[in-house]
């Protein structure tokens, strides 16, 4: 479902993705995992298309994201990483109009808004401006903006951040669920233990290659302590100034 | 002390960052074509204009430290009062009202004038200082607009009015209502005059379509599976909205074949030189000879339909509709929306 060939992507000097190679199945749910500034972000819009590759070719649904664009997007359903809302649009409004731009009829629109505001706790926001919104209802809209169309696939970019344990925990059902009725799942996280329960396959990038990829059962240790080993490993600067004398 | 004069500097700086934003007006083609066109006869338009920039002008320093942070910092009783009085001399509206006050002392203006200034600037500060941010207000309750693009035409209006273009506008379009229903004599062409003023006064705003919506908002364009003709027909559309409802009272026809035109022009400068913008300022141009382009061919518009033929109008929106086509396919194919 989702296919990257050789993908490169420079900014001037600096690589951010290099030699990309990667394979998604149809309802697989992919955890793309690394520090920040690993290239994470950069692959996620480049696999919407958002941002062209250097060089490489991404196909997500069959189809090059390059030359098929417009195609791609109607079929995919994207969380990015800045939310992507407009200020003057309430919670509501964003979902309306998700539902008009993607061609859901105007009942159906209404009625998987009004189910989708219940499902992730938005209904008392609803006529919120998103400039308004905490942080959290902004991701909560931008999530259900990308599940409302039912894309084939979905990426969603740190969805699980600022989120409430609750909303998180419904998030992950619905994420498991559209795996469930073959819908592939793309995402990128810093929450390992979510990630852990509800990923199949996990990939790991650092400083712009991957470094792991492989089903989740294949792991050979905990995801944690494997991520710990491969990606980076916690350093603990000591403050000494931090506790015993107040300034 | 050393605490209140912490947040005072930071506060300072805040608010200098803002105050530049003013600074817009000077590459807002309606101010120097006043100026240029009527010289000291404009002095109605420049009252507009000054009441217009008062309000926002007048604003609470204080606005700018977010409540919750004000709450946490460690600032007793003292250090609040002192930030409360001090606080408002940041501004230089202030300074200027202290100055107004010192000719009046001196008798070279009228306490009367003081008093009507001052009067308005503490009106602006105190609605600046008791608006909750970033609530509905009255005027953000757009109607929604049928169409795949409903919801992106209803966001744009809500952009234009947040725009000190739309406020000059209005009080030029009330102006000429005002004669037109209330019975006072005004020859014809004027109607026809003021609207070409109402066009100018808002035309900068299309030299920037995109410069409210946020990186948020232009990243989004990029992901709706919309073609660019639809989203600049989405901008086109709640501006040309907006305008005609200004118009209405005036000479809609020619009023609206100039508006068009300048849409055909700002197109070039909206997809190719992406400028943000501040809300409540008045929008700024991509540059002075840009505007004075743009306001020849929106004037040339307006004259051919308002003063030889309506016929004109017909080829006012082929051009129009051509630079939707042309611009919406470079928008396709552009890469600012994602940076």
């Amino acid at each position: 479902m989702i296919s990257c060939r050789d993908v490169t992507r420079r900014f001037g000097n600096f690589t951010a993705v290099d030699n990309l190679n990667l394979e998604v199945a149809p309802g697989a749910i992919c955890a793309f995992l690394g520090p920040n500034g690993a290239g994470k972000s950069t692959t996620v819009k480049m696999l919407t298309g958002l941002l062209p590759p250097s060089s490489g070719t991404v196909t997500v649904c069959g189809l090059d994201v390059a030359a098929n664009a417009l195609e791609v997007k109607r079929q995919i359903g994207v969380l990015p990483e800045d939310l992507g809302l407009f200020d003057d649009l309430t919670v509501e409004e964003h979902l309306l109009l998700t539902g008009n731009v993607y061609g859901v009829g105007k009942e159906e629109t209404r009625a998987r808004t009004k189910q989708l505001l219940h499902a992730l706790s938005l209904e008392h926001g609803r006529n919120t401006f998103a400039a308004a919104c905490s942080h959290g209802m902004r991701k909560k809209t931008a999530f259900a903006m990308a599940l409302l169309p039912n894309p084939r696939v979905l990426f969603l970019d740190e969805p699980f951040e600022a989120i409430d344990p609750v909303t998180s925990k419904i998030m992950r059902d619905l994420l498991e669920e559209a795996a469930r009725h073959g819908i592939t799942v793309f995402l990128t996280s810093h929450i390992l233990s979510v990630v852990e329960q509800i990923a199949t396959q996990l990939v790991m990038i650092r400083k712009g290659k991957v470094i792991w990829n492989s089903p989740v059962g294949e792991l050979p240790q905990s995801l944690e302590q494997h991520y710990f080993d491969l990606v980076e490993a916690p350093v603990v600067e000591e403050l000494e100034w931090l506790g015993p004398q107040r300034s | 002390m050393a605490r209140s004069t912490a947040v005072l500097r930071a506060l300072g700086t805040a608010f200098r960052r803002d105050w530049k934003t003013v600074g817009s007006i000077g590459v807002n083609a309606f101010f120097p074509v006043t100026v240029l066109m009527l010289g000291r006869a404009g002095g109605f338009l420049y009252l507009i204009l000054g009441l217009v920039m008062l309000f926002p002008a007048s604003t609470d320093p204080m606005r700018k430290i977010p409540a919750s942070r004000l709450g946490l910092w460690p600032l007793d009783r003292r250090d609040r009062t002192i930030l409360r009085f001090v606080s408002p001399w940041l501004n230089p509206i202030t300074w200027l009202l202290a100055g107004m006050a010192v000719w009046a002392l001196r008798g070279r203006v009228t306490f009367g004038l003081w008093a009507l200034a001052a009067g308005l600037v503490a009106g602006g500060f105190l609605v600046s200082d008791r608006m909750p941010a970033g609530k509905a207000i009255f005027w953000r309750r757009v109607p929604a607009f049928p169409g795949v693009v409903g919801q992106l035409i209803r966001k744009n209006v809500r952009e234009i009015l947040s725009t000190l273009d739309f406020y000059v506008a209005l009080l030029l379009s009330l102006a000429g209502l005002v004669y037109r229903f209330a019975g006072l004599h005004l020859a014809g062409e004027a109607f026809r005059d003021l609207s070409l003023l109402v066009a100018l006064a808002v035309c900068t705003y299309t030299q920037s379509l995109f410069g409210l919506d946020g990186d948020g908002g232009l990243a989004r364009y990029r992901l709706l599976p919309l073609r660019g003709w639809q989203i600049l027909l989405a901008k086109d559309l709640a501006f040309l909205a907006v305008t005609l409802l200004l118009l209405l009272p005036l000479d809609p026809v020619s009023g609206i074949a100039g508006a068009m035109m300048a849409l055909a022009v700002g197109h070039s400068a909206s997809v190719n030189q992406h400028k943000e913008q501040t809300r409540w300022r008045f929008s700024g141009g991509v540059s002075l000879s840009y505007s004075f382009f743009q306001v020849g061919a929106m004037a040339a518009a307006w004259g051919a339909v308002g003063l030889t033929s309506t016929w004109y109008f017909a080829a006012v929106v082929v051009v129009w509709m051509c630079s939707v086509a042309w611009y919406g396919k470079r928008l396709d194919h552009s890469t600012y929306l994602v940076l």
